[in-house]
């Protein structure tokens, strides 16, 4: 069941453009989105999030679309990255308390539930946080309000293999709740262990979509890595 | 709005926007140009929204489940309150130079712009300039506000002077009134100020609502 429909996007600034991105998000599912950096992956999902705006497209949410019904939807939508960091002084338990007079959905007990799980301490302040605490406390917060999908902007980014791991066996369990993923990272082993379907993104067009299956038997040779196959396909795109 | 007021007060603000509320008892400085403390509570404010940059707010709020156009109106609703705060205790000290130091000779005796409703009036337009050409400029990008700051003091300082001058010049001496005197130019000026705070402030955030939807983060 497709969750979040993207559709025809378009972008473009002076160096770089955004080109006709499609692409849909289904139910329990999670999505790799794969692409060397300044791909066009960052600014796909600012336009997913009404953070930037495509010169033309269309991105639908649970049959709504995103103009229009923005904060509706943005309550059933969850998003993260590593490499921001928002209010680093403050006390994860007060920005916890703002954030949620804002989701009418949130859910207490499941915010505990995942505190705990998290390992995470609400008395502190991001600042004190590592960084994949600061993942952990982004997935926090999005989980909490019982997000049907999660945005992910390179989320593992920067983590040692460790906190990697613990954060992918999260993205799995929440994939069998039913919770959808887009995970952005150009970390493609991490994917491996954990994606159902692959997009791949290059200078700012989509190349290849389809299941984590289907990407290596196209595009693989032999017993390929997805890092491998990355690698040479970039490299094969460089001599064209 | 409550809850985006609130989250202003909770999360963005400096505590300097809370702290610099009290320069306006600067009203009751004798020989100082008290109008000066409108523009350090404005300084305040600008405080926040440096803060604001620094800790991702804006990236925060417009994330939230509300449209880009709320976010904008907290961030002016957090403005005026600090601005209401700061004219409410300049008010309270103007009346009390206006009632009890009426007759005191270090006011009497004050070359300078006196406590009264045209100072008041002249703070409320102070207040207004912020909200337009800061708060409207830092809109044009939602990043950048040394320059609209920049400006936003061009403009303050123009208004201080203007307002310091003003009295001195033959047949506007009723500008400068002591206490209850002149009531009608004294309350035409409030009203003055009073309108011209709501114009320039309710312009600029149509604009940087415009400007805030088009920009992108």
């Amino acid at each position: 069941m497709s969750i979040a429909e993207i559709r025809h996007l378009y972008k473009e600034y002076p160096t770089f453009k955004l080109c006709d991105v499609t692409f849909d998000l289904n139910k329990g599912q999670i999505t790799g989105f794969i692409g060397r950096n300044g791909a066009g992956k960052t600014t796909t999902i600012k336009s997913m999030l009404n953070l930037v705006h495509p010169a033309s497209g269309e991105i639908t949410y649970f049959g709504l679309p995103l103009c229009g019904n923005e904060a509706e939807i943005k309550k059933r939508i969850g998003y993260s990255t590593g490499a921001v960091n928002y209010y680093p002084r403050k006390k994860l338990k007060d920005i916890v308390s703002v954030t949620k007079s804002f989701y009418p959905d949130w859910d207490d007990t499941a915010y505990h539930e995942y505190l705990t799980l998290f390992r995470l301490d609400e008395s502190k302040s991001p600042s004190e946080f590592s960084d994949g605490m600061r993942v952990k406390c982004n997935l926090l917060m999005a989980l909490s309000h019982r997000a049907e999908l999660l945005i992910l902007d390179e989320p593992t980014s920067g983590l040692d293999p460790f906190s990697r791991e613990e954060i992918l066996e999260i993205f799995i369990m929440l994939k069998k709740l039913g919770v959808a993923i887009l995970f952005s990272t150009h970390i493609t082993s991490d994917l491996e262990k954990c994606a159902d379907n692959i997009i791949y993104i290059r200078e700012g067009s989509i190349v290849a979509k389809s299941s984590m299956g289907a990407f290596s038997r196209d595009f693989g040779r032999g017993n390929e890595t997805l890092e491998e196959i990355m690698l040479r396909l970039e490299k094969e795109a460089r001599y064209e | 709005m409550s809850k985006l007021l609130h989250k202003e007060l909770k999360l963005s603000a400096s505590k300097l926007s809370f702290l610099f509320i009290a320069f306006g008892l600067m009203t009751l400085i004798p020989g100082y140009p008290i109008l000066v403390g409108a523009f350090f509570i404005s300084f305040g404010i600008f405080q926040s929204f440096q803060s604001a940059r620094e800790t991702n707010d804006i990236l925060y709020s417009a994330l939230l489940p509300v449209s880009k156009s709320e976010v904008v109106k907290g961030k002016y609703a957090f403005s005026v309150f600090i601005e209401l705060c700061g004219f409410l205790l300049m008010g309270a000290m103007t009346v009390l130079r206006m009632t009890v130091f009426y007759d005191s000779v270090v006011y009497r005796s004050n070359a300078l712009m006196n406590a009264n409703f045209v100072y008041l009036g002249f703070s409320l337009l102070i207040f207004g300039c912020f909200n337009a050409i800061f708060i409207g400029g830092f809109f044009r990008t939602a990043y950048y506000y040394g320059k609209p700051f920049v400006c936003f003091i061009i403009a303050a300082f123009i208004f201080v002077g203007i307002g310091e001058t003003l009295h001195h010049i033959p047949g506007f001496e009723a500008l400068n009134a002591f206490g209850f005197e002149h009531m009608s130019v004294q309350a035409t000026a409030l009203a003055a100020g009073v309108i011209l705070y709501t114009v320039l402030t309710l312009l600029s955030l149509e604009a940087s609502i415009k400007n805030f939807e088009k920009t992108d983060i």
